[in-house]
């Protein structure tokens, strides 16, 4: 009974402990949400943002945008075409320290300051050449007058040239004292300048063109992201708690394009178009015969008047759809011979004084038969001559009863569709063909010679190539492959567009074009290093009704002048073609004619020499038959036993080899060849050491 | 539990406390070598974190410096492709007066049977 009391008196304690306990934590409960209230009510009732407290507030960690590295576009020699780099702007605070001065109640802080300025704007001028260093002087002091904070210095420079400004007085004591503000921004450099910039392109904003276009998804990279936190000592650093997204760079992509080769067409369409105020504009396109590659696509222009330069304004060769005139006689010869009827190029036709039934008169057949006294003409001159006569007779002769079957050529040749390309924009072209509401009577005939049908210069370049190519059409393509790191992901490998005739069609057409050259249209080519098989073409331009001026003419105007359009299109060389070429000029308003055979054939024949000479598929092989030829030791001399090696008299890629083979490192001034190097060659230097060189 | 012996209690800690005897009162001294464990812990943890810092940074400068190689490499490349281009050297060639110009021929080349 005594241990049940007992038992009783100890639960009872127990509980009151455990009051007590609960009574405490309730009444702290209690204090506590009596000053979460009253505390609730002063911060929505009274409190104000103190300054000092923000700054406790702001999150201790940003979020940092990584910016992947865009892809470059190489050549197919892999030279950069277009890679990238940042440029910056320099801006400069004129303000820094401008109100410390004063608070301080410090004049020669203020005078000192400006002194720097006044070295600065020295350097400044001295730098970049483009304002005196009175004018930087002004610039700085009056914005420091003004107050000032963001003045422009200087736009646009290397980081070179940046690293050269932040050496500059002032510049090198930072943005707080110095007042200097530099902004990075992602630039595309393109170390050709103008050269292949249509086929280049480029990104900006909503002007989207060329390649960097087409394969943004494959230059451009993915962004990444990492937090970032503030360290003790202000350096932001990796926040290794937060996740991290790499930053993936863009791919390489390889392009078909071969710079030299796009130099020379460059240059010789430039110096031919320079000397000749009526032509607006010329391109040129060189493809490779087996594979349809294009090895240079040049397309310069001037703008409204002939005054402006000229540039790679707009692809010409892609989009400019128009009928091309007489190289389109070659779909017509080539389509008559491979349906057997025309079998032999030596066939002739009567010349009917130039005559076809419901078509304008051929005044050249008229010619022809004064100068040679005969009433036939063989395909072959006719073509040589390009007559529209002859192929106004064999179409109407020989597909007048069912013109379709022309048409049906036509398409097989891929000249009625735009067909996929690495750069969008191909002009779609425009057939006459039979059941359009256009069709007429001489629709057949109009096409046969040129006319009627309306395709862009790169659908021309193609149909030639397949010629060339033996009746096999590549699809033209400025890819070869991506690649990441110089390692190869992704090839794009020739592709076959369709097989346009038989062997010995081709090779009838390519005797047919040869001839051109040799006794035709294009004899401006007949002394060209290689053997040049092609076709001259002239064409109109049909006029806009603003162009016209009220002329009912579609291709003159009121005062009788034109546009015309000279091409001239064929492969070298002929015997075994390896480049297909092209060459188109476009004039102004003018009353003169431009040829094929005139301009256009000149460039080729530029181009086709220079070719000749640095292609290495021509190169000679001499093998002398009794003698041992001296091998040519073109290694340069390097040194293992810390000697410098003499460089004198090497130019400067064999000079800098020669040294840093020998472990030296090199610094050079001049240009030309090495005229004398410190230390001198022979002396004791130790590896890493810096050998000077002075070239001349 | 009595408010008396709770208030008791307070003041012996407190008191224990000025004299110093607090971590003898609770019988700390079992746990001393813990305690000089869990500072070891912490001393390193925090050396440890600066250390991490200090390396981050360095990891920080060094990528900048490795951007500034890129942005160099890249403005080098193009500055020496320029240079490079058939149309320069013919530029660069013509303005020293030189008569060399782009080869005419193809090259020859010599060969042992």
């Amino acid at each position: 009974m005594k241990r049940k009391d007992s038992e009783i008196q100890d639960t009872i304690e127990n509980r009151d402990r455990i009051h007590v306990v609960m009574f405490f934590l309730g009444l702290l409960f209690l204090a506590l949400a009596v000053v979460i209230l009253a505390r609730v009510v002063i911060i929505q009732t009274t409190y104000s943002v103190d300054n000092s407290v923000i700054g406790l507030f702001r999150p201790r960690i940003q979020k940092h945008t990584e910016v992947p590295v865009r892809g470059r576009i190489l050549a197919c020699d892999g030279r950069p075409m277009a890679l990238s780099a940042p440029l910056y702007d320099i801006y400069m605070d004129c303000t820094v320290l401008k109100q410390e001065f004063v608070d301080r109640n410090d004049p020669d802080g203020e005078r000192l300051w400006r002194k720097k300025a006044d070295t600065l704007a020295y350097y400044l001028s001295n730098q970049f050449r483009d304002r005196t260093a009175q004018q930087y002087r002004d610039l700085i002091i009056n914005g420091r007058e003004r107050g000032s904070r963001n003045v422009r210095i200087q736009r646009n420079i290397d980081l070179a040239t940046l690293n050269i400004v932040e050496t500059f007085p002032l510049f090198k004591e930072g943005p707080y004292r110095g007042g200097i503000i530099v902004r990075p921004h992602e630039e595309r450099i393109y170390p050709y300048d103008s050269l292949a910039r249509r086929v280049i392109g480029y990104v900006k904003d909503s002007i989207r063109i060329g390649l960097e276009n087409n394969f943004d998804y494959v230059l451009h990279g993915r962004e990444g992201y990492e937090w970032r936190r503030v360290t003790d000592d202000k350096q932001w650093i990796r926040d290794l708690d937060s996740n991290r997204v790499r930053a993936i760079d863009g791919n390489d992509i390889r392009t078909t394009i071969n710079v030299d080769f796009q130099d020379i067409a460059d240059r010789a369409l430039r110096t031919r178009i320079a000397e000749d105020d009526d032509i607006r504009a010329g391109i040129v396109i060189i493809m490779e015969a087996s594979t349809g590659a294009i090895r240079a696509m040049v397309n310069l222009s001037r703008g409204n008047t002939p005054q402006t330069t000229l540039w790679e304004r707009e692809n010409i060769a892609l989009r400019e759809v128009g009928e091309q005139g007489s190289v389109m006689k070659t779909v017509s010869l080539l389509s008559l011979v491979e349906d057997g009827y025309v079998t032999n190029l030596e066939q002739t036709i009567p010349t009917n004084n130039g005559f076809v039934q419901g078509y304008r008169q051929d005044v050249h057949i008229l010619d022809y038969q004064n100068e040679t006294g005969r009433r036939d003409i063989s395909v072959m001159h006719g073509f040589e001559i390009s007559s529209n006569y002859v192929f106004t007779y064999l179409a109407e002769n020989y597909y007048g009863s069912n013109p379709s079957e022309f048409f049906d050529h036509i398409y097989s040749y891929r000249l009625g569709e735009a067909f996929d390309f690495d750069i969008s924009g191909l002009g779609t072209p425009v057939v006459n063909r039979p059941g359009t509401p256009s069709w007429s009577r001489t629709s057949l005939g109009t096409t046969a010679y040129g006319y009627g049908i309306s395709v862009t210069p790169l659908h021309v370049a193609t149909f030639y190539n397949a010629i060339a190519n033996k009746g096999r059409m590549m699809k033209p393509y400025l890819v070869e492959d991506i690649e990441k790191d110089g390692r190869v992901i992704t090839t794009f490998e020739p592709m076959v567009l369709n097989n346009i005739c038989s062997r010995a069609t081709a090779d009838t057409v390519t005797r047919a074009l040869r001839q051109v050259v040799v006794n035709g249209t294009a004899t401006r080519l007949r002394g060209a290093k290689l053997n040049v098989a092609g076709k001259t073409g002239t064409a109109q331009v049909v006029l806009s009704s603003q162009e016209r001026n009220g002329s009912t003419d579609p291709y003159h105007d009121i005062n009788g002048r034109k546009k015309n359009q000279g091409t001239f299109v064929g492969f070298f060389p002929s015997e075994n073609p390896k480049y297909t070429i092209l060459v188109t000029v476009y004039s102004y308003l003018s009353g003169r004619s431009f040829y094929g055979g005139t301009i256009p054939a000149l460039v080729v024949r530029d181009v086709v020499d220079q070719i000749y000479a640095i292609d290495g598929s021509w190169n000679n092989t001499l093998r002398p038959a009794n003698a041992n030829v001296p091998v040519l030791d073109s290694r340069v001399a390097t040194s293992d036993n810390g000697q410098i090696p003499d460089v004198r008299g090497l130019g400067l890629r064999e000079a800098i080899y020669s040294m840093e083979s020998s472990g030296y490192r090199c610094t050079y001034e001049g240009s030309g060849h090495v005229s004398s190097q410190t230390p001198a060659a022979g002396s004791t230097l130790a590896a890493g050491e810096t050998v000077r060189l002075v070239l001349r | 539990m009595r408010a008396g012996d709770i208030w008791q209690a307070i003041k012996n800690s407190i008191k224990a406390l000025r004299n110093g005897e607090f971590l003898l009162r609770v019988r700390a001294d079992k746990l001393y070598l813990h305690i000089m464990y869990l500072f070891l812990l912490m001393w390193l943890s925090i050396m440890l974190s600066l250390q991490v810092d200090k390396t981050l940074t360095k990891a920080g400068e060094n990528k900048a410096t490795i951007e500034q190689m890129r942005i160099h490499h890249a403005e080098k490349e193009a500055a020496l492709v320029k240079v490079r281009s058939a149309s320069a050297t013919q530029l660069r060639l013509s303005r020293m007066g030189s008569e060399a110009s782009m080869p005419t021929e193809p090259a020859t080349i010599l060969k042992n049977h």
